[in-house]
């Protein structure tokens, strides 16, 4: 218990803002917000008290939740997105714990619901450049296929860019894809995409939430400098025992979880496999049929509560990728993590996660043709630890204190070549880094209108004897104007330490990482962000505009003609220089009623300037897309049915294209004059989904989901390749590869 | 490789599909392509100067009368002044008559006040050691180019290959960076139309030096590859004084055959 005392000592020292800001003594009131119904936590649920406007909380990523406040008699206000408000009243004269649970709205009590909780307005109390979506918001968005996908959906949202067709590769604000810091039960994934980007690794059925930041990250989080994509596994229903899964044209899912113990443990397992192979057999084509394509993915989780202080949960994830295409070899590739958690309650004050994570990509390729046997394989390994305390000291300040410890190994490459072959076997050395990481951050609250969120997270890679510090000083600020708006400001930067070169356009699982080295620098990006959010009628509409600008250093870019494969100085054909991005990013969302939905249009730029390309004058990058636009609106018709439709529009992104022609060996090759000097056409789709209730019990209910993909069959290029026209020698001619025109898909989903 | 994996993920759904499109494109200014080579094999030896077009104009390009070229054998300082021929734009030499490993040549050209120079080193001779066929898939017959690779040199080739007494327009290099001193056997990819049987088909291994390699594989890269290059460019040439093109002095060893199926 000594530590319990030294906390706040240390706090003390470290802040000394907490000295004016002391308030009267007074007595804690503390718990977990859960789902009534499946005992799963609630993470940004807001806690207020009816006639106090000025106290509130949000629970933490495990639901805890603490509140210190004055002795006395209170309405406690506990709502959060699609529940039911609870309301207790309590009568503080200890240190209480107060445990709520809140049960799922329907839509005929949605309009009360909204009168209600008028006042714990979740638009004005995030963080800014925070947005949080929940498996339940995304269900009803049509999809590719037919497969919900978080990672998807989120490329609706104003200021995440999709990568394209065939793609889950995203950008957000003007970074480029691998600076994304994707986390499934707080274990990075190195490579989200199944099946070549077409889908991402997170089935739906095991996911609970994602939290997007796209700027003013908490300073909790770090090693990716343009985002942050929080994704929580399912804890497991600790009620009864339940299930869900589905049938669909391209996979099938199973999804199960319960009780180990009632109340006090609980477990989920979730698996999905796809069988576009069941069906090679079939096909005529003998290339096709002794080729073999699937990927399967399997979520794990259990939790257990020892006593009321203290909590354990063990995740896992392991998907893996299996591409073989006959006489040519193949490539498989997976991903695995795992991370093992124990909460534990101090007090009513102190909260403590403390997690022990493993994470691991690797891609095996071989090639097999006729003697020339060759097996690729590349990795990287992570172990990591990561402690966190949140310290409620009274309802105007919180502190949040951790550090995190990660052991990186990378291979970069290992050749294995069969006896015949026209390779020798080949070791690119493998890669040791240590980067560490220390933070504080303290939330304060002057007034009841005005908050500040400040703090220091301070990073130090360690590889081949050498350290890189660097401090990232974040900071946010919101003011409330009055109960149906406020404005945000940010100001945050971030380090990032592990880089991915990828000589490929599109997403390959042939990904290189490389930690930094006395050629690659540390990435470093600041960016500040402003934005003003407001709630329209009874808070059926959310509005928010933000504006945001961020400069990047260190970045990295390829030579001209560049090689990755196989070379063991890579660095050599890498360029670096600066970036800037900035842009306007607005979003209207309708939250309640039959018709749902939200419109989100991005204005933007994003450049690059790296000494080496285009004379080092400021260019375009890939992702610079100067128009965004979408839209998502889903209406439920009746009980049975529920349509929806999205659609999106984005100025084409910069591409290197040709200007001139000129003949080697009598074969036309081509005349480049600049990179990024041309504009692929604007991108836009329609996607339609309509899902029909089938027979609805207390204990089983399913559904069937249609959905339509690119309903009006715009040919959006995946490709376009400058070519001799096979027909005529005597002209060249531009080809262009479209994926996905109007593709219909039917799912079966079931819940029990 | 990529391609390979695209071509069964698109017929499985059912779903690629592509068009020509016709985009606008800007023609930069006109550039100057100079390519020549020397042998070990009997010449005479030819040198060409053409001129860039538009991407969306036809795939001749002018030719440039009234240049000066020499070639010289820097070993032996054997100066040869090449004429021009019948065709606009192809000179010819006429006092280097064959040409020797290990000799270093030098390219120079004068046209319109400006100059041009090259030199390229002809490597010791690798021998094609046989020619065979892939016919596991008879639908897609694939010429195999069978040689030893020398160890302990940096070894560059170029393939070229002749269908039935045409010339087949496609170039593929092999350098040995990660193969040096294996036994190759490599899979040459024809331009146009299938290999099938009873085709007679003669293919050259082409040695050639560093600078060459880099060019043509370069080149490679951006007339079969550009749809999926991270950052095409124009290819580094091994000429200087602002030109596109080669010089290459090179070494030539060829088989021919028929193909058969077992």
């Amino acid at each position: 218990m000594a530590k319990r005392h030294r906390m706040p000592a240390l706090l003390l020292c470290l802040f000394p803002l907490i000295l004016c800001a002391q308030s009267k003594s007074g007595f804690s009131v503390s718990g977990t917000i859960k789902d009534k119904k499946t005992g799963e936590t609630l993470t940004g649920a807001t806690i207020g008290f009816v006639a106090h406007p000025g106290l509130g909380v949000v629970t933490n990523a495990y639901g805890f939740y603490s509140i210190t406040i004055p002795e006395g008699i209170y309405t406690m206000v506990v709502s959060f997105s699609g529940y039911a408000t609870d309301t207790t009243e309590l009568d503080l004269k200890k240190n209480t714990v107060l445990n709520r649970s809140l049960g799922a709205t329907n839509s005929q009590l949605e309009q009360v619901v909204v009168t209600s909780s008028r006042k714990t307005n979740n638009i004005l109390k995030t963080p800014p450049g925070l947005q949080r979506l929940s498996v339940e918001d995304i269900k009803d968005v049509p999809v590719l296929l037919g497969e919900k996908d978080v990672l998807k959906t989120i490329q609706l949202l104003p200021g995440i860019k999709s990568a394209g067709d065939g793609s889950s590769g995203f950008y957000v604000r003007g970074g480029n894809s691998d600076q994304n810091l994707i986390l499934l039960d707080e274990a990075t994934v190195y490579n989200a995409s199944h099946l070549l980007g077409f889908f991402s690794v997170f089935n739906s059925d095991a996911i609970k939430d994602v939290s997007v930041y796209k700027g003013g990250m908490p300073a909790s989080y770090g090693g990716r400098l343009a985002s942050v994509e929080d994704i929580k596994m399912k804890d497991g229903n600790d009620q009864k025992l339940s299930g869900s899964g589905g049938i669909g044209v391209i996979a099938t899912r199973i999804n199960l979880e319960g009780p180990v113990v009632k109340d006090k443990g609980s477990f989920m397992v979730s698996a999905r496999r796809t069988y576009v192979d069941a069906f090679t057999g079939l096909v005529s084509d003998s290339t096709i049929k002794h080729s073999t394509l699937y990927f399967y993915d399997v979520n794990l989780k259990a939790n257990y509560k020892f006593g009321a202080k203290d909590r354990v949960f063990l995740s896992g994830y392991f998907g893996n990728d299996v591409m073989h295409i006959a006489y040519n070899g193949g490539v498989d590739w997976g991903n695995s993590t795992g991370t093992l958690r124990w909460n534990h309650i101090f007090n009513n004050k102190l909260f403590s996660n403390t997690s022990l994570i493993y994470s691991n990509y690797n891609y095996n390729a071989q090639f097999t043709s006729n003697f020339n046997d060759i097996r690729v394989t590349s990795a990287i390994t992570d172990y990591q630890l990561k402690q966190d305390f949140n310290y409620y000291l009274n309802p105007r300040n919180k502190f949040d204190i951790g550090f995190d410890v990660i052991y990186h190994i990378t291979q970069p490459g290992q050749a294995t070549a069969g006896p015949s072959s026209k390779y020798n076997s080949l070791t690119l050395e493998k890669k040791y880094a240590l980067e560490n990481a220390v933070y504080v951050s303290h939330e304060w609250s002057p007034t009841t209108k005005l908050r500040f969120t400040y703090g220091l997270r301070l990073t130090a890679l360690s590889v081949l004897a050498k350290t890189y510090f660097n401090p990232e000083p974040r900071f946010a600020a919101s003011y409330q104007l009055n109960d149906m708006s406020s404005i945000k400001l940010a100001y945050d930067r971030n380090v990032q330490n592990i880089h991915l070169l990828n000589n490929s356009t599109s997403a390959s699982p042939t990904n290189v990482y490389l930690p930094t080295s006395n050629i690659v620098q540390p990435e470093i990006a600041d960016q500040v962000s402003a934005g003003y959010y407001r709630n329209f009628h009874d808070r059926q509409y959310e509005f928010s505009s933000e504006v945001y600008y961020k400069t990047m250093q260190n970045q990295i870019d390829y030579k001209d003609n560049a090689n990755l494969i196989g070379n063991n100085n890579i660095e050599a054909d890498l360029l670096f220089g600066k970036g800037r991005a900035y842009g306007w990013e607005n979003y209207l969302h309708k939250k309640t009623g039959r018709l749902t939905g939200w419109i989100s249009y991005t204005l933007s730029k994003a450049e690059r300037q790296i000494n080496g390309i285009n004379n080092g004058s400021w260019y375009a990058a890939t992702q610079d897309q100067t128009h965004n636009i979408s839209v998502v609106g889903i209406y439920k018709y009746n009980r049975k049915w529920t349509f929806s439709a999205a659609w999106v529009y984005n100025t084409g992104n910069a591409v290197t294209w040709p200007s001139g022609k000129f003949p080697v060996d009598g074969v036309p090759v081509y005349y480049y004059t600049s990179r990024n000097g041309y504009r692929l056409p604007a991108y836009h789709r329609l996607d339609l989904g309509a899902t029909l209730q089938l027979k609805k019990t207390a204990r089983f209910q399913s559904d069937l989901n249609f959905s339509l993909y690119n309903a009006y069959g715009q040919s959006n290029p995946y490709t376009i390749q400058f070519q001799r026209d096979p027909k005529n020698p005597l002209q060249t001619q531009v080809l262009q590869t479209s994926l996905f025109k109007m593709i219909p898909a039917v799912t079966y989903n079931f819940k029990f | 490789m990529k391609r390979h994996l695209f071509i069964p993920i698109a017929l499985f759904f059912f779903i690629a599909c592509t068009k020509t499109i016709t985009p606008n494109l800007n023609t930069a200014s006109t550039q100057l392509i100079i390519q020549g080579a020397v042998s070990d094999t009997a010449g005479p030896y030819y040198v060409s100067l053409v001129n860039s077009v538009g991407f969306y104009a036809g795939n001749t390009y002018p030719g440039l009368s009234g240049a000066a070229i020499t070639i010289t054998d820097s070993t032996t300082g054997l100066r040869d002044t090449l004429t021009e021929t019948a065709t606009t734009g192809t000179y010819v030499t006429h006092s280097i008559t064959q040409g020797i490993p290990g000799h270093t040549y030098l390219l120079n050209v004068s046209l319109g006040g400006k100059t041009y120079t090259a030199s390229s080193t002809m490597p010791q001779p690798v021998a094609l050691d046989s020619l065979t066929f892939d016919t596991r898939d008879t639908t897609q017959i694939f010429p195999m180019a069978n040689y030893q690779d020398p160890p302990g040199i940096v070894n560059n080739y170029k393939y070229g290959m002749v269908i039935n007494g045409v010339v087949d327009k496609r170039f593929l290099t092999f350098e040995d960076r990660l193969s040096d001193g294996r036994y190759i056997r490599d899979k040459v990819d024809a331009d146009t139309g299938e290999i099938k049987r009873n085709y007679t088909v003669k293919l050259c291994l082409v040695g050639i030096d560093q600078n060459v390699d880099t060019y043509l594989r370069e080149a490679a890269g951006i007339a079969y590859n550009n749809g999926s290059l991270a950052a095409p460019a124009t290819p580094t040439s091994n000429i200087n004084g602002g030109c596109l093109g080669y010089f290459s002095a090179q070494t030539v060893s060829c088989k021919t055959r028929v193909v058969e199926l077992k």
